[in-house]
């Protein structure tokens, strides 16, 4: 007993028995053998699960791979290291132990055949399988594609009022801007636009003439080119359009270039024209990308 | 340990002095026997069901205004749908691994209730609940508590058919209680069923019954280590006094993570094969409908076939009633819980040992004839209740009238628990009268403090 050793209680784990496994080929092909089954079980769940296959593919992927995982570890762990029985008292020590740092401890106990390529494969294996439990994360959205860059603009939609009503020019008065939608397509955030009829007479380039109704009538993105907050409001004096959020100012008359604040683009203009009803539209999507700029 | 592991250590133990915690932690002695594993594999469950539920928490709408499904589920493309059930499709139909994770969580459920139970059973059985323990047994209690709500809440989540009824009762119950049932429903509903539940059982959930349960567990595994884990007697060691097994590392350490790997394995082997979870054959809760194939989720069939067995009664006092939902929905599943806080102190008063010293010693189930017939009695009045849930399956199965086998379990739930305890009492008396026959100076090999 330990106690009749005259070892102190406190001094930590105290071996009983240690049985020290026979080096094992068969073992290490078992380890080798399981820890690339989990590895290529780990690459058919990333794969799978990326490209949206069948439920049965990357299901059964993940149950093999952690079951042969399970395997690799429990071989390794039989063969590489000594098995050790150990004893420890009971007792709660109430202070703190005074550890010997020299003695031998348990802790420090090194494999007894140790094969540097078969530790390699399972840590490969451990590490593969982990990263690939992390492609879940693409599937919490649908790829992109351009839908975050288009609007709901397209040729002939009609620009209408937050109620719905198409607008003629005449709606907008001098000195006046209004908030306006793609028809059916109201308050979808991206395709806001505002409407300014200028009050500094003709706009100048670079606005693009070719999309300005009776002279003076033009439609920008009211998405901030900035940090994408609404352009709403207008200082009538000078024509600048200013955004609320981090003060951002843009020159209406002369293609809303920025001329203060921290944006570096201008509003993108809308392509804008007459229908033969007399209605304002759309002669297509914007050409430049609306909103801040994604990387 | 490899270069780059060895700097890592090196770099913080100069700093945090990492020798000395990490040696005592890593040389700490876990006995080995197959039933210690049980709490273990509670413990992976609740780690598998945090992962799968994080991913599900990103889709559920926790919500029941009405939208339509626009998905590529056929069944309900069109349908206007409660808002969480109508996440729900989408999640199972619409996202990859949406279905996959869904299955595993609710297979890692089952298996939390499940080896819960029998963790629970294990400590009931072997006598770990005993000084200096108590406190620990007690915390066990509370995280059952605590995972049965759990799983209640999310099932119910759901929002089905199933969800539907199983709320309807916890309504009920709730109602029942003398003088503060209806304050009760509106604390948890908010209103009138269905009220406000799924938003309430979504934050109960997700945020405020796994805050208190990993709160708990950490203390519950604190307590483990510093008590230290009790064992099986060991030959030629005085194991009250010292602890024999394998350390944590390597053995402990290769023990777990091919067990945690295991859990996992299997229960996504299940999630593949078996479609539980899968929600078509019940559609969205509607409020005025009820499936006849509803039924509780098999931890609360003891407290469905308590309210289907026992007799009908309403009790009207002046300001307020005492019902039959309230004694049997309420007080006897509770009673239950009460009892397992209290057997600590039951047996210290009844068991013929002496329970004042340290018991570190697991003993066998039929050591103590007191403990093996009070447990096993009640594990069959559990066990009698749950299997009486079925009662309208047997009728209809055996081709019986659904009265006749109720009065069979009626019957039941009182004879069987009195003849199976009594049974496991008469055999661990005549196993104890044997042993002191055998061996007069042994009385019981846990009650014995070594001189």
């Amino acid at each position: 007993m330990t106690d009749e050793q005259g070892k102190d209680p406190h001094k930590g784990l105290d071996v009983i028995g240690t049985h020290v496994p026979p080096p094992s080929e068969v073992n290490d092909t078992i380890v080798m053998g399981a820890s690339i089954l989990a590895g290529i079980c780990a690459i058919v769940f990333a794969v799978g699960l990326t490209l949206g296959g069948p439920m049965i593919v990357y299901g059964s992927a993940l149950a093999v791979g952690l079951l042969a995982l399970a395997v690799a570890v429990r071989r390794y762990f039989a063969a590489a290291y000594p098995d050790i029985e150990g004893v420890e008292p009971r007792e709660i020590p109430d202070a703190e132990p005074t550890r010997q740092e020299d003695a031998e401890p348990v802790a420090e106990v090194e494999p007894v055949h140790r094969r540097t390529v078969v530790q390699r494969m399972l840590i490969g294996a451990a590490a593969l399988f982990g990263l690939s439990l992390a492609t879940p994360v693409a599937s919490l959205g649908p790829a992109p594609g351009d839908t975050l860059r288009r609007t709901e603009w397209e040729e002939g939609r009609r620009l209408v009022t937050p109620d719905g009503e198409p607008l003629r020019p005449d709606d907008v008065a001098v000195g006046g801007i209004s908030t306006v939608w793609p028809e059916d397509a109201v308050e979808v955030e991206s395709s806001a636009v505002i409407l300014v009829r200028l009050s500094t007479g003709a706009p100048r380039p670079p606005t693009n003439l070719d999309w300005v109704v009776d002279d003076d009538l033009v439609a920008y993105s009211k998405v901030c080119t900035h940090a994408g907050c609404p352009v709403g409001l207008f200082r009538e004096r000078d024509d600048a359009l200013f955004c609320p959020c981090h003060q951002s100012t843009f020159d209406a008359a002369r293609g809303a270039v920025p001329t203060f604040g921290p944006t570096a683009r201008a509003l993108p203009q809308l392509p804008m024209g007459v229908d033969d009803d007399g209605f304002l539209v759309a002669l297509g999507d914007f050409t430049e990308q609306v909103g801040p700029t994604f990387g | 340990m490899t270069p780059l592991f060895r700097f890592v250590f090196d770099t913080l133990d100069a700093r945090l002095r990492l020798r000395g915690p990490a040696r005592e932690v890593l040389n700490k002695v876990f006995p080995k026997h197959w039933s210690f594993l049980l709490g273990e594999v509670a413990l992976f469950s609740f780690v598998i069901l945090v992962l799968t539920g994080i991913f599900l928490a990103m889709f559920y709408r926790p919500s029941d205004d009405p939208i339509v499904y626009t998905g590529s589920a056929e069944l309900f493309r069109g349908r206007t749908l409660p808002g969480a059930y109508a996440s729900i499709v989408e999640l199972s139909h619409d996202v990859t691994g949406g279905l996959l994770f869904r299955r595993i969580h609710r297979g890692a459920a089952y298996l939390f209730v499940a080896s819960a139970l029998a963790h629970l059973l294990r400590i009931l059985l072997t006598g770990a609940f005993r000084r200096p323990r108590e406190v620990n047994t007690h915390i066990g209690t509370t995280l059952l508590i605590l995972v049965i709500a759990l799983a209640y809440t999310g099932q119910n989540l759901v929002f089905d058919l199933l969800a539907g009824s199983s709320l309807r009762i916890g309504y009920a119950t709730l109602g029942s209680v003398p003088l503060i049932g209806e304050s009760l429903i509106m604390a948890v509903f908010g209103g009138a069923y269905p009220g406000q539940v799924v938003p309430r059982f979504f934050a109960l959930h997700v945020l405020i019954l796994p805050a208190m349960l990993a709160g708990l567990l950490t203390l519950h595994l604190v307590l483990v280590a510093r008590q230290r884990h009790t064992q099986f007697p060991v030959k030629g060691v005085d194991a009250q006094r010292y602890v024999v097994g394998a350390p944590l590392w390597p053995s402990q350490f290769a023990a777990s993570t091919t067990l945690a790997l295991v859990v996992g394995g299997v229960l996504a082997a299940f999630a593949v094969l078996v479609p539980w979870s899968d929600f078509d054959l019940h559609g969205p809760l509607v409020v005025g409908h009820a499936s006849n194939a509803g039924h509780a989720e098999w931890w609360l069939f003891y407290v469905q076939g308590a309210i289907t067995l026992f007799p009908a009664f309403d009790w009207f006092f002046p300001g307020f009633a005492v019902t039959h939902m309230f004694v049997f929905g309420t007080v006897l599943p509770l009673g239950l819980f009460g009892l397992l806080y209290a057997y600590p102190f039951i047996e210290r008063r009844l068991a013929d040992y002496d329970a004042d010293i340290d018991n570190h010693l697991c003993s066998r189930p039929l050591d103590v004839p007191v403990r093996a017939g009070l447990v096993f009695a009640m594990t069959t009045f559990v066990t009698v209740l749950t299997v009486a849930t079925t009662n309208d399956v047997l009728a209809r199965g055996l081709r019986v009238p659904v009265e006749a086998v109720m009065w069979t379990f009626r019957v039941g739930v009182v004879a069987l628990p009195l003849l199976v305890g009594w049974a496991a009492y008469a055999r661990a008396r005549a196993q104890v009268r044997r042993r002191q026959a055998a061996k007069p100076a042994t009385v019981e090999p846990s009650t014995k403090v070594p001189a």
